[in-house]
């Protein structure tokens, strides 16, 4: 296996509630985790979990309040902003909100050359050129650097985003939610750039998603977060057609499916109980309110992400694993 | 609350390390004997060595700090050597009031001329009202307010004084506990006129602020949750806006009861703290520009806090728990 | 379905002047929405989706902005229509949810306050009984803990959070149309599922109707009866949702349901469509995909009209390719 180039190392991520409920939330609740250089990795999880949370303690855009993050060998979990500088070009982060990541008053080419110019990349002449490039790569016409970000759609407003994570050249890319507003064939598209681009230059991607048919095509690890914790990771495929946590299986049964193509095999499985506030976790396992599974240690026994062969799961009573046939493994 | 503890601890701590500052930089300078700049120009040596002993000048520069501390805030004695006998501190309470009658007055009227064209001129724009208000306002914004003040005297003081404005009283100022009703009327004029410059920038800042507030997301929500044009302005979009007027106006208040309304002063015969500084620095009055420099420190100092106070009234988003 | 539709539009258009020439954002739409129908709304991103409804909501207050065309709901023309009257509507018969969730709410309010404002504005009912109702609208989206993160601002929400509170805000006033502007884009799949079951909910109590716009397939497949399928600001194909996700008969829906990424087709390329979508100063006449599209012909050059060219009546499309044809072309592509 290919080493690790960014390791977080149980990183808590802890927000304060104030007024007259006043307590924490701990958006992200010891989050361990390595991802492989070239590697893809999901992150799936119900939302409000703490996905973007994490992509942004990752890529230290929030200050963790606990916990490690190693980028190439580098603890950065405590570097200043000063020091972060070096690490951003090469560490980028795809935002989820499209919109109100990009200045209002800029037009999109200048918003898409910031980041050269800001580091110096080159000389006028060659951002131009780059910037030409760059927006025809994300499926626009380079005529459109004069733009604003008001004059785009939601989807031609995401695009813009990435073209400016990619400026840079970035080794990792945290991309939170990339293709969410874009239509399937954007999202196509912008998915083989993505595919591309790790082909040619060895691109590792922290991919943060809901669409779980996404997540499965461009993963080759996908890590399912529940209430800013890990609770299964494992090899996409593996995960996919055998979930072990019965949070996963549950995720994965409501995936709306085409009208007329076949359903899987899978069994329906609606979740009872009340969406637990992550100010409030519950004992045991935090998914034991919800859990068609959970027993009396559920509620008292908070399980541990155990790995067994590759495969990571934190349940008492994990769903047994199907074995996969190699049919299924080439697929 | 916290956080306004917080907040005023900070401040407190910056106002004791610009009092620290303020004190190297008089009594510090190497190469200056500080007592010679105490004591004035042509000092006798009886006086200087009784400066140097007053202010401890043969000890470390912590006491030397801690005695003129004393000086100023404790037994407020210090005495200006210009004009000998002269109390320092005694001299700033009697300043202080005449500026601060002046610079609040005025900040009522600016802030209700400024909020006002600028919410006016948003909920009109498109129409003539909204040009005519901003010209007004950039009209305002730059004409020199020692002009308009010396224009306003010629009219109201000579030129009409015999007709219209026979009312106008003479210059000078009447302490409020005196008469209200003539510190009011003897104000007047100085408040419009220094009104009218703040107003006008007011107007254009919030202006501008308003209608990029107008363009925001939230306030299409609002138009499809059926809202009034008039809510939405008001409720909504003002709010936000808000906060860069008062950042603005936490600066402006500060470096004007400071003395900054130095101009409006001198025009309008008003002895407060800006024209005290001026003449203390016209004589090289040592005791008096430094007092007068930590009076307005502490009052740009303690406008910030306010206004960060505030600005966690308006967002949400800046609180901390 | 009953005769007369809650909703008619006909020939909407929306254009922009901008300083490069005018962006024809929305170009000629037509269509109905019968009471209690849910119809989907796919297509391109930039196809103007979205200004469409927000044309029809009174929602363009860009100067450069000009909408022409018709829609009626209930019978009454919502273009044009004077301000005070369009108020008394929105918010309460028709209600609209918001694409981008992150900047929809006013950042300087608690979300309750804000659904309360929504309850207030349209019914005389008390604070305490609004705030009462509010809290019931967060606790029935799935927010956790309603009574206490009614009192949060929304940048203490995640986006998906902020989605719920919109839905929330949208559903206050049990609106007889409910514009849903991918509202469950922001969300994973259980709680998107769990917002689909609410929206046919309010459908199942109230008889309303919706709008979904959508990129998602798969959520067009649960909800929707009629599906449009847009490109460059018209509408290229409409139809029943099984028709037009079973049998697509425009090239464009092929290539669209083509782009899906299915399962077991792990690091593979997509499918995509080749080319670009016009620019917005494309001339107008010919069929807007003709540049992208591989059975593009002679005839293309002038404008396909929205017209039923196979066995159902009601699936039309805009394109000049043969009716009987479409299946074997189609097999092409795949
Ligand atoms: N600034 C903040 N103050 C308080 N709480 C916050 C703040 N930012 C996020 N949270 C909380 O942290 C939790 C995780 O939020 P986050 O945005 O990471 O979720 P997410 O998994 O990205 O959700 P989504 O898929 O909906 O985007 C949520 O409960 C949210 O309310
Ligand atoms: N103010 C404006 N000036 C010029 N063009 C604009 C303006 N606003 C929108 N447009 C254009 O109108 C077109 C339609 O935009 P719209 O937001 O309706 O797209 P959409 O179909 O909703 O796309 P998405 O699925 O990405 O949200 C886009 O091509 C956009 O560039
Ligand atoms: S009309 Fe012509 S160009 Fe347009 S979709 Fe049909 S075949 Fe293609
Ligand atoms: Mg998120
Ligand atoms: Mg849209």
């Amino acid at each position: 296996m290919s080493e690790t180039i960014l390791r977080a190392d149980d990183v808590v991520k802890q927000f304060a509630l104030r007024g007259r409920h006043r307590g924490t939330i701990k958006a992200v609740d010891g989050v361990s985790l390595e991802v492989k250089a070239g590697e893809t990795l999901g992150i799936v999880g119900e939302s409000g979990c703490g996905k973007s949370t994490f992509g942004q303690c990752l890529t230290r855009l929030v200050d963790v309040t606990s916990g490690t993050i190693q980028f190439e060998g580098t603890d950065i979990s405590k570097l200043s902003r000063r020091q972060l500088r070096p690490v951003r070009s090469r560490l980028q982060m795809v935002f989820q909100d499209p919109y109100s990541s990009l200045n209002p008053r800029m037009r999109v080419g200048d918003i898409v050359a910031e980041p050269m110019r800001i580091h110096k990349t080159g000389d006028r002449r060659a951002i131009q050129a780059r910037v030409a490039d760059l927006l025809e790569r994300v499926g626009f016409d380079a005529s459109m650097a004069g733009r604003f970000p008001h004059e785009f759609s939601g989807g031609q407003r995401q695009r813009i985003g990435i073209a400016r994570a990619l400026a840079l050249n970035p080794s990792v890319l945290v991309a939170d939610e990339p293709v969410s507003a874009l239509d399937v064939s954007v999202q196509a598209q912008v998915l083989n750039l993505l595919a591309d681009l790790q082909d040619e230059f060895g691109l590792t991607y922290v991919f943060i998603a809901h669409d779980l048919g996404v997540v499965e095509h461009v993963s080759d690890r996908v890590a399912v977060m529940y209430l800013g914790e890990i609770v299964e990771l494992a090899d996409a495929e593996e995960l996919y057609a055998s979930p072990a946590h019965h949070y996963t299986a549950a995720l994965l049964s409501a995936i709306p499916q085409l009208d007329g193509e076949a359903e899987p095999e899978r069994e329906r499985i609606v979740l009872t109980g009340d969406v637990p506030s992550p100010a409030n976790k519950p004992s045991g396992c935090p998914f034991h309110p919800r859990c068609p599974a959970a027993t009396e240690i559920c509620r008292t026994e908070h399980p541990v992400l155990h790995e067994e062969g590759g495969r990571a799961v934190a349940c008492h009573h994990p769903l047994p694993l199907r074995v996969l046939s190699s049919a299924e493994r080439g697929a | 609350m916290l956080f306004v503890a917080k907040r005023l601890g900070s401040a407190l701590l910056v106002m004791f390390a610009i009092s620290i500052v303020v004190f190297l930089i008089f009594f510090a300078t190497p190469g200056v004997d500080p007592a010679a700049r105490l004591a004035g120009r042509g000092a006798s040596p009886e006086v200087l060595s009784q400066v140097r002993h007053a202010f401890g000048f043969d000890q470390p520069l912590p006491v030397r700090y801690v005695l003129m501390m004393d000086h100023l805030f404790v037994t407020r004695d210090l005495t200006s050597y210009v004009n000998i006998g002269d109390k320092v501190v005694p001299q700033i309470m009697q300043a202080a009031p005449v500026t601060l009658s002046l610079v609040l007055g005025a900040a009522v009227i600016w802030i209700v001329l400024g909020l006002g064209g600028g919410i006016l001129a948003t909920r009109f724009r498109g129409s003539v009202v909204d040009p005519i208000i901003m010209v007004i306002g950039i009209a305002a914004v730059s004409l020199p307010a020692y002009w308009v003040g010396e224009v306003v005297n010629l009219i109201t003081q000579d030129r009409l004084h015999d007709s219209v404005f026979s009312w106008v009283p003479p210059l000078g100022y009447v302490p409020f506990a005196q008469n209200p009703g003539q510190w009011a009327l003897h104000l007047l004029f100085p408040w419009l006129t220094l009104a009218l410059l703040y107003g006008g920038i007011y107007a254009r800042v919030l202006r501008a602020e308003l209608v990029t507030a107008m363009g925001e997301d939230y306030v299409r929500t609002g138009r499809a949750k059926g809202l009034s044009e008039r809510r939405i302005l008001w409720r909504h979009a003002l709010r936000g806006s808000l906060s860069p007027v008062v950042s603005l106006f936490g600066l402006d208040l500060g470096s004007l009861i400071g003395g900054a309304a130095l101009l409006t002063e001198v025009v309008f015969g008003l002895p407060g703290i800006g024209k005290l500084t001026w003449d203390s620095l016209q004589n090289l009055d040592l005791p008096v520009i430094m007092a007068c420099v930590l009076y307005a420190a502490f009052f740009v100092v303690a406008a910030n806090a306010i206004v960060d106070l505030l600005y966690a009234v308006i967002d949400p988003r800046v609180r901390r728990a | 379905m009953p005769a007369a539709p809650l909703l008619e539009v006909d020939d909407l258009r929306v254009a922009f002047r901008t300083r490069d020439g005018v962006v024809n954002a929305v170009n000629g739409l037509s269509f109905t929405v019968g009471r209690g129908e849910v119809l989907g709304i796919v297509g391109e991103s930039g196809s103007g989706k979205s200004m469409a409804m927000y044309s029809m909501m009174g929602l363009l207050d860009n100067p450069n902005a000009t909408v022409t065309g018709s829609a009626r709901f209930e019978g009454t023309e919502l273009i044009g229509m004077p301000l005070p009257k369009l108020n008394r509507l929105r918010g309460s018969s028709i209600a609209m949810i918001f694409q981008d969730p992150m900047t929809a709410l006013t950042p300087v309010y608690t979300v309750g306050w804000q659904i309360v404002e929504q309850i207030r504005t349209h019914e005389k009912v008390s604070s305490q009984a609004a705030w009462k109702r509010a809290i019931a609208l967060l606790d029935e989206v799935g927010i956790p803990d309603a009574a206490r993160r009614a009192k949060s601002y929304p940048h203490e929400f995640s986006g998906g959070m902020r989605q719920r509170v919109m839905i929330a805000m949208s559903l206050a006033c049990h609106p007889s149309l409910l514009i849903a502007d991918e509202p469950t884009t922001a969300l994973d799949v259980t709680t998107q599922r769990q917002i689909l079951e609410l929206i046919r909910d309010l459908q199942a109590k109230y008889g309303s109707s919706v709008i979904m716009i959508t990129h998602d397939m798969g959520v067009i497949s649960e909800i929707a009866d009629r599906v449009i399928v847009m490109y460059a600001g018209r509408a290229v194909e409409l139809g029943g949702k099984s028709q037009v996700v079973r049998s697509p008969r425009h090239p464009y829906t092929w290539g669209l349901l083509g782009a899906i990424p299915r399962p077991g087709q792990r690091g593979q390329r997509l499918a995509t469509i080749p080319g670009l979508p016009p620019g917005p100063h494309d001339d107008q006449i010919g069929c807007p995909f003709r540049s992208r599209c591989r059975f593009a012909m002679d005839e293309c050059s002038e404008m396909p009209q929205l017209r039923a060219t196979g066995e159902a009546a009601d699936h039309l499309d805009a394109c000049w390719l043969s009716g009987d044809a479409r299946k074997s072309l189609r097999g092409e592509i795949a």
